[in-house]
């Protein structure tokens, strides 16, 4: 990078950086600032349609700022980091700041003890990325002939993030991770079918990308895929999310304990910590801090050290995942992290043998749907899925749609398995339902 | 502002090489119920390159704006095309078609802008207004968003290209509680144009209000759509969204080596003889589309794209890798979002022409089946299988309009269901906050005139 990258700020190391503008900010008459500085790059290698195509490196950095003056906030992004532009974004953040509405809910974090965090290499190993990318189209190409690497990335992204407040809150932290994702689609004469994708993240590139997450088992499904045809009639029975499709369900729960919905008075949980809002089946933890993830998080958007937590237990709704704003805001007790990096908790029930108990019902790979109501109907098409029937998967299903509220839908889970897949980061098993329509 | 002029950099260049300076502005306000949760502005900038060899593509970009890091940048490319070089050589000779051509394009208001207590102070009436007028709402949310997106362009062919292109978007989002339970519906308004260009005065958008509750208020008391297979009107941002979604991703040549059906239906008779669907570079019939582009960014001249011309599958996008594929001229759909990404086949302004229909017409039409008027999201893939929220419709019976319906959803096989449609409005509608995703977010414009086809619809 130039030597002249950082203009007049030469002078600062990166950790200085935010304490340079909390200080100018302070200097100009804010009450309260809030300053993260983000510096990481990018090394990414694209396949297109079954061919590498392009090596591509980015890098970039990044100030946020957040003001609170007099009860008012504002908040200013920018990815110029010189002196000038920062007076100029300390002059235009502490306006906005003014121009707004007061809101006793504003806050920052409090003074808590500085931390460095560290997770993952900080730099890639390029040649064995390209090796792995290069064995894993010799693998899909001898395996599956029939199905078209639409378009595969690889990437090893690291950077550090410098928290800083002007409650003395300051947290460093650095990480690395690879991230791999394939989409395709298989073909054969003029019969297609449905696209797929599939990925995960990891911290070393020890494994053959095909072993990793889902990638071996869609692909095989997608190959399978090319010839397809409808449920052989409308019921109400049974479906198998699988770990890929499972968040499309899952994200309704999340939305409904976040800040927009409790904040505007929507949600559906509202009321319910410590009761039931799924059967005893199910239990969901949010664990940023995880070493069976890759990925997770040591600091919160809102300057808190994040920490692992059970968002449901046995069914029962244990935390809100609230900011401080939003904690301020409903008085709610603040979420222990900010989400994310989630994990289901993995049944007893082998899923062939999930797969037997089905009378009539339908293996649910992806879901592709309307946003659910905001009382949870929900209702879209099942793709790259199959049809269950006494106990064994029949086919796989095209033009099929599955409906049903997926309130009532957690309260009628009727097992979870024992497989699961770590997609590096999540985790998540397969989740049996009950009471579905399809058609 | 970023520098308009990049050609005192050209002797950078020594193989294909796209130079690229990009700054993207944002500026976020949020009310909900009446209190600012948001306030926020960003801007993004940076240089990128782009280098081709042997098959290859190189990539670099820095946040660095300064002649030393467009340099760099430019090296670097140069260096990554080499990696690629030394590894694949199962491309070697491939050479990309030559593009070149000269544009500025500055969309930037010309009255005079805003302070964000201006625009603070404009949602708060509106929000004064909703909440007076109709104290029974649950909740109230209300969002200001721009997005002023300037580019800089020179290529080794010599094309050299400006653009500003902003975009202003308001959403007002309102609940309505319903036997316990919370009824939401949205609605967007703005479109091109910076924010002072769409937002002037808060009263302009009262009628709007009023109509947004009006229907919140019927789809509160709604049905369940019959499921099944009916006879619908998809009014212009659903036949938008089908038009985007299902065809045009379908027909992007990126998506065609992917394995998209269309690739075997090039040439074949793919929907209705009423059907025409383009996708326009920049302008219709002399107006200005959402998203204007004039020349792309790998330097290519845009032009219309008619996709399907008489229910026939005349044409695919291209950008200049695959047009080299398919052995013809490039259509000018390569878009990068941010200076940091590299160009895509993107669609620009996707629609089908109008017809010679109003949709009074087409009510009466139809005996048992839907008219169906916004679209919530939409999922589409290399079949055309295509699936689409919809928050708002109202049932057709007997030729007239029925009963609001509950929140549902349609699919179908587009190219099935374009050989279905029998009536198409005279009127063409863009929809005001179109956004794709294709590795990265872009802003694209979606719309047209209502059509008369069938579709399944969910229900219970």
């Amino acid at each position: 990078m130039p030597s002249q990258y950082w203009g007049s700020l030469a002078h600062l190391r990166d950790a200085e950086i935010p304490d340079y503008c909390i200080e100018q900010l302070i200097k100009a008459g804010a009450d309260k600032v809030q300053c993260v500085y983000s510096q990481g790059e990018k090394r990414e290698l694209n396949v297109d349609a079954g061919e590498f195509s392009l090596f591509r490196t980015t890098a970039n950095h990044g100030i946020s700022l957040a003001v609170i003056k007099d009860q008012k906030k504002g908040s200013l992004s920018i990815n110029k980091i010189n002196q000038d532009d920062i007076d100029e974004a300390v002059v235009t953040v502490l306006t906005m700041a003014t121009s707004s509405m007061p809101d006793e809910a504003y806050d920052i974090s409090e003074n808590q003890p500085a931390k460095s965090f560290l997770k993952g290499p900080n730099e890639p190993e390029l040649e064995k990325m390209y090796n792995r990318m290069e064995e894993f189209m010799d693998f899909s190409g001898s395996t599956f002939p029939t199905t078209i690497i639409e378009q595969a990335i690889m990437d090893f992204s690291a950077g550090t993030s410098y928290y800083r407040n002007s409650n003395g809150v300051a947290f460093d932290e650095t990480g690395g991770s690879y991230s791999f994702s394939a989409m395709f689609t298989s073909k054969e004469g003029e019969d297609t079918s449905s696209f797929n994708s599939a990925g995960f993240s990891s911290l070393d590139m020890d494994n053959p990308l095909h072993e990793g997450g889902s990638i071996k088992r869609l692909l095989k499904e997608s190959a399978e895929h090319v010839r397809t045809k409808p449920v052989p009639e409308k019921f109400t029975g049974d479906i198998i999310v699988t770990p890929d499709c499972i968040m499309n369900f899952i994200g309704f729960f999340l939305g409904n304990i976040s800040d927009y919905r409790l904040i505007a008075g929507t949600s559906l949980f509202r009321e319910s910590i410590g009761k039931a809002i799924t059967n005893g089946l199910l239990t969901l933890h949010s664990t940023p801090l995880s070493d069976d993830l890759s990925g997770g998080y040591f600091v919160t958007g809102d300057g808190y050290e994040a920490a692992n937590a059970t968002i449901i237990e046995q069914g029962i709704l244990k935390t809100f995942l609230l900011s401080l704003y939003g904690s301020n805001k409903t008085g709610l007790k603040r979420g222990p992290n900010s989400g994310g990096s989630l994990i289901i908790d993995s049944g007893k029930t082998a899923l062939n043998d999930i797969v037997k108990s089905v009378k009539q019902g339908v293996l649910l790979s992806r879901f592709s749907g309307g946003s659910p109501s905001d009382n949870g109907d929900f209702s879209g098409v099942a793709k790259n899925s199959f049809y269950i029937e006494d106990g064994e998967i029949q086919y796989p299903i095209s033009e099929t749609m599955v409906s049903g509220n997926i309130v009532d839908m957690f309260h009628n889970i009727k097992d979870i398995s024992e497989d699961n897949v770590n997609f590096g980061d999540e985790i998540f098993p397969w989740v049996h339902f009950g009471g579905i329509i399809v058609s | 502002m970023i520098n308009r002029d990049l050609n005192q950099y050209s002797g950078h260049f020594s193989e294909y090489t796209e130079l690229r300076l990009q700054e993207n502005r944002n500026n976020h306000i949020s009310l909900v119920n009446g209190d600012v949760m948001g306030n926020s502005v960003s801007s993004s900038s940076g240089v990128s390159s782009r280098v081709y060899k042997e098959g290859n593509w190189g990539f670099a970009s820095s946040p660095d704006l300064s002649d030393s890091a467009v340099e760099y940048v430019v090296q670097s490319a140069s260096d990554n095309v080499r990696f690629m070089n030394d590894r694949n050589k199962m491309q070697c000779g491939f050479i990309l078609p030559d593009t070149c051509g000269h544009y500025e394009m500055d969309l930037t208001t010309q009255i005079s802008r805003n302070s964000q207590k201006q625009w603070i102070d404009f949602l708060k009436d509106i929000d004064d207004y909703i909440q007076k007028k109709y104290p029974n709402l649950t909740s109230r949310t209300i969002v200001l968003a721009g997005l002023d997106m300037e580019k800089s362009l020179l290529t080794s062919a010599g094309s050299t290209s400006y653009s500003m292109t902003p975009r202003g978007i308001m959403y007002i989002s309102l609940n309505i509680e319903k036997n316990g339970e919370p009824v939401e519906l949205m609605d967007v308004f703005g479109g091109l144009g910076q924010l002072e260009d769409h937002f002037l005065d808060p009263a302009h958008f009262y009628r709007n209000i009023d109509s947004l509750v009006d229907h919140l208020s019927k789809k509160a008391d709604g049905v369940y759509a019959d499921a099944g297979t009916k006879d619908v009107i998809l009014d212009a941002d659903l036949a938008g969204i089908l038009a985007h979604e299902a065809i045009g991703h379908t027909t992007e040549a990126d998506l065609v080596l992917g394995g998209s059906v269309a690739r075997e239906y090039m040439g074949r008779q793919v929907a209705s003889e009423l059907v025409t669907l383009i996708d326009y570079a920049n302008s219709v019939e002399g107006k200005t589309c959402p998203v204007p582009v004039y020349i792309d960014d790998e330097g290519t001249p845009s032009e219309d794209t008619v996709i399907i011309k008489d229910g026939e599958l005349k044409s695919f996008m291209h950008n200049k890798d695959s047009a080299r594929h398919f052995e013809t001229t490039p259509t000018g759909n390569a878009r990068a979002y941010a200076f940091s990404d590299e160009p895509l086949i993107r669609m620009r302004n996707t629609a089908i022409e109008p017809g010679t229909n109003t949709l009074e017409e087409m009510i009466a039409a139809i005996d048992d089946g839907y008219y169906l008027m916004k679209s919530s999201n939409g999922q589409a893939d290399s079949t055309s299988e295509f699936m689409f929220g919809v928050p708002l419709g109202y049932e057709i019976k007997g030729g007239k309009l029925g009963n609001a319906i509950k929140d549902t959803t349609i699919s179908g096989v587009a190219f099935d269901v374009l050989k279905t449609i029998d009536m198409i409005s005279s009127d063409m509608t863009w929809s005001a906050g179109g956004m794709c995703g294709k590795k990265q977010w872009i802003p694209v414009g979606m719309g047209g005139p209502a059509i008369k086809c069938q579709v399944n619809i969910g229900g219970r």
